[in-house]
Order: structure tokens, then sequence, then C-alpha cells
């Protein structure tokens, strides 16, 4: 997978559902079509919540990291 | 999930947390939630009523722990904060039960102004909950 460049960072550490949820839907209405988010969780839930938060509404998760117990995801924005 | 219907009948602390979390995460996701507030649970409705709402019975010595940690994942640890919160997303509806406004006397003068108002179960079941995708009760 090719390097995505992040248009924007969303650090949701040390919070948990549904917070993560609701603060990456805030922050990807506010991108345009293309854009890369960049969300920074700790909560391990989000493994299962954001890759299925991207089937549901039609977004591109490009990544998913882990290092040092943080969490990164890398979402484009496609709708 | 395009409509969801929650209704509410306890009004401690622990007890009403959890539905309005939910409708929290749905109404983030464009969820259209309409929340009936019935029995004890319609005291919640008022700015008293929602200031009071406390941990019950076995739990209760834990409050203070739980309102901490709800504090430090992120949301409001208080009830009508979380109430406007709610509001504020534009996709959430609260409305109180005519019969519970009755019984524990919540009436269009003392219910908060986030709410949508005071309803009959008829409305809410044929208007709402039966057209509603999902629905949940607490």
């Amino acid at each position: 997978m090719s390097e995505a460049t992040v248009t924007s960072t969303l650090d949701t550490s040390g919070k948990c559902c549904p917070m993560p949820i609701v603060e990456t839907n805030k922050a990807m209405k506010s991108l345009t079509i293309g854009d890369v988010l960049e969300i920074i969780a700790t909560d391990t839930g989000t493994k299962k919540d954001i890759p299925s938060w991207c089937d549901r509404t039609g977004q591109t998760l490009l990544s998913m990291t882990e290092e040092n117990g943080a969490i990164h995801y890398c979402v484009r924005k496609d709708r | 999930m395009k409509s969801m219907v929650i209704v509410m009948r306890d009004d401690s602390y622990d007890k009403i947390l959890t539905p309005l979390v939910f409708a929290y995460l749905a109404s983030a996701e464009g969820t259209q939630v309409d929340i009936l507030f019935v029995n004890w649970a319609v005291k919640a409705l008022t700015v008293e009523g929602a200031a009071s709402l406390c941990m019950d019975g076995q739990h209760a010595a834990d409050e203070s722990m739980v309102r901490e940690n709800v504090a430090k994942a992120g949301l409001p640890n208080d009830i009508y904060e979380i109430l406007k919160a709610l509001k504020a997303s534009g996709c959430v509806n609260l409305y109180a039960c005519s019969l519970a406004g009755a019984i524990f006397g919540v009436n269009e003068s003392n219910l908060i102004p986030e709410a949508e108002g005071i309803v009959g179960a008829s409305w809410f079941l044929n208007d709402k909950a039966a057209k509603a995708d999902h629905c949940q009760y607490f």
C-alpha cells in the first residue's frame, strides 16, 4: 500500500466508546473527498469499530498500525 | 441504520447512561433517534430531576468513580449535559410520556427546552416505534 499524505489528524487517546467514532464522524465531515484523516486511538474497541464504520460509510481504511499502545488509522474520505 | 427508537424507564444515573450513550453514538452517524421517557425516567427531562440523578442500590458507593471515569472517556458526566449534546446533534428527539408526566409531576412548565414535548403512547408507538429500523427498551 502506498504511503498516504495525511490531511488532518484526530487524536482520541484516552477516550473510550463512543467518543472515537463520534469524533471521527465529526472530523470527516469537515474534510473533502480525497483527504486522508489519521485517527489515533488507545481504545482497543476501535480495532473493530473503525473498520466497521468505514464499511458502513463508504470510506476507505488505508492502514491500521499499532505502536506503544496507540493505534493509528489512516482513512481516506471517498464520499 | 437510519432510525432508532429508545424507550427508557429508569432514572438512576447508571441505568440512564447506557441508552443515552447509544443515542449519542447513533446520532453521530446520522441515525434519527427518538427517545420516549416513561415511568421514573421522565424526571430526567426536568432540570431538577436531571440534577438529582444518582446511582442507587448496590452501586451507590461507586458513583464518584463512575462519573470520574465517564469524564475521562470523553463524555459529559452530567446527564443534563448529555441531553443537551444529544439535542445539539440535530438527530435526537426527546419526548416525555404523558402518563409518566402525570404521575411524576412533569408538565410543559417544567420540561427542559431540549425536549420536544409531552406525547401519548399511541402516537409514539404508531408514528415513531412502528416505523423505526430498530427499537430498544431500557
